[in-house]
């Protein structure tokens, strides 16, 4: 088994695992976490494949994209953060309501 | 060996990971969350992706780790309005469950049996004379598919809008001075230096090795978010207008060079080879600058967010 | 093997081994206090000797110099949340002495 193969299989459990954590955590603050655990797999699964097309070096492609993904998501995540803290200041609420 | 180090270390990302999300009080889940960052910023670095593996624990662990940790304070006190959630349906869980487990395998299987696409690796190696740079990480970022790099400039500037629009009227508060301890304040004064210099030092480092913008952004930023906690918000006390220039800088400089380009007759950042290296740097400088400053604006609007909500809470309507 | 290399895995298996005793510290000892007390000795001892470990190993003065300031670095770092948190936890808990008589 090669390397790559490992990561790229802890990637697609990894994605499942976040997938599992938005569905089932009912706080805010886990199902943002839960998307950035399902974007590291992403990010796993990118950067394993450009191990497996190395030549010289690892192909740059995905790792410039994963890199510029980290930030974004990085973004993504502090305006939902911001968003849910703001719904916890003004509703107390920490967690979105449930339909009877 | 290796394939044991590489399985093991697999395993951890995965468990620190169902580990997080299964932690009971959420200052363990954001612990475990750190935790679950390095062991991928460990990964990335078995992997050959040095560049991602700093960039990984620098800005998804470490920053937004302080976003995570700040948010705490909102988030840690005990509940007062009770658990009203109820578990869901029977039912729905068993189908919840099988789905994903379904999921799983068409996901395993579709990550086993990737074709083969061959890769850019060999267009990027034939380029790479061409480029400006001799690391082709940063040739990918900062030449041959810049617009990306422009555009992420922009989602940072965004994300930093978006969040002033969350609310709260008082966009930069200052901390309490008095209140930071002296030691932290002198440690942090030795630290500025030391943070500048070896941020400027990674992004000159990106043209020929892993390090480069992103990198040396998030260690600036770093040196803002310590002024901000030592009593110093550097950001806060600046100018309207420097605040401005130094967070647009960045996406200015990058869409008035596509200008220039375009308007001498090539593609949009297509560079002159000549001139290549150049103005590389000088992108890469001003992103930073302006990356560094987002990062330290989106802190410091994070800290003061709850000082801010006092003031103009609604009561609450039950 | 080579007589840096020996010394390189001497270097690193003592590292390891402060770095378990120090996560040992961290999970069995009773209170915040002593749990710092354990983290950042135990801890900065481990990572000077890997440092160390690693400086052989590459054997380049340029290259020893930065694996040097890391360690210095970490250890400024190190020392002074230590210092941070406890002096947090015992703004707000009864002191060291009596928390540990209990």
């Amino acid at each position: 088994m090669e390397t790559y193969q490992i990561y790229s299989l802890a990637s697609a459990v990894l994605f499942v695992v976040g997938l599992a954590g938005i569905f089932a955590a009912r706080h805010f603050f886990k199902k943002i976490i839960a998307t950035k655990i399902m974007g590291g797999g992403v990010f796993l699964c990118f950067v394993s494949f450009a191990e497996r097309d190395a030549l010289a070096f690892a192909d740059p492609v995905p790792h410039a994209m994963v890199i510029t993904g980290i930030v974004v998501a990085v973004s993504a995540a502090a305006f939902a953060l911001a968003l849910s803290r703001r719904i916890q200041q003004l509703t107390g609420q920490e967690s979105f309501p449930v339909d009877e | 060996m290796s394939v044991w180090i590489d399985s093991l270390l697999a395993v951890l990302a995965v468990f620190l990971a169902v580990r997080c999300l299964l932690a009971p009080t959420l200052p363990q889940c954001v612990f475990l969350f750190f935790a679950f960052g390095l062991a991928l910023a460990l990964a990335w670095a078995r992997l050959g992706a040095v560049d991602v593996a700093i960039a990984e624990a620098a800005i998804a662990a470490g920053f937004l780790g302080v976003l995570l940790i700040d948010a705490l304070r909102d988030f840690a006190a005990p509940r007062t309005h009770g658990e009203t959630a109820q578990k869901p349906h029977f039912l729905t869980q068993v189908l919840l469950g099988a789905g994903l487990v379904v999921f799983l395998y068409v996901a395993l299987e579709a990550v086993w049996n990737v074709p083969d696409g061959g890769g850019l690796t060999a267009l990027a190696a034939d380029n790479l004379p061409r480029s400006g740079v001799d690391h082709p990480v940063t040739a990918v970022l900062l030449n041959y598919r810049s617009y990306d790099t422009w555009l992420e400039v922009g989602v940072v500037l965004m994300a930093l809008l978006a969040l002033f629009a969350t609310g709260g009227k008082e966009l930069f508060r200052r901390p309490v001075v008095g209140a930071v301890d002296p030691l932290l304040r002198q440690v942090i004064l030795f630290f500025t230096p030391v943070l500048f210099l070896v941020g400027a030092f990674l992004l000159y480092l990106g043209k020929t090795e892993p390090g480069g913008a992103f990198q040396a952004a998030v260690l600036w930023g770093a040196a803002g978010i310590l002024l901000h906690l030592g009593g110093w918000p550097v950001f806060a006390a600046m100018p309207r207008w420097t605040r401005q220039v130094l967070l647009t800088a960045g996406f200015g400089f990058f869409l008035l060079l596509g200008f220039i380009f375009m308007s001498g007759g090539s593609a949009l950042f297509e560079y002159p080879v000549a001139y290549a290296g150049v103005l590389i740097l000088i992108v890469e400088t001003l992103a930073a600058l302006s990356i560094a400053a987002a990062l330290t604006a989106i802190f410091a609007y994070f800290n003061g967010m709850k000082a801010a909500s006092v003031e103009n809470e609604i009561p609450d309507p039950s | 093997m080579t007589p840096a290399e020996i010394v390189t895995v001497m270097l690193l298996v003592a590292g390891c081994f402060f770095f378990l005793a120090g996560t040992l510290g961290l999970l069995r000892f009773p209170d915040l206090f002593c749990r710092l007390h354990a983290l950042t000795k135990a801890d900065n001892l481990g990572l000077g000797l890997i440092a160390l470990g690693m400086a052989v190993h590459i054997a380049s003065p340029w290259a020893a110099l930065k694996i040097l300031f890391i360690w210095l670095f970490t250890l400024m770092a190190s020392s002074t949340s230590c210092y941070l948190i406890a002096k947090f936890q015992r703004g707000r808990a009864p002191k060291p002495s009596e928390a540990s008589a209990e």
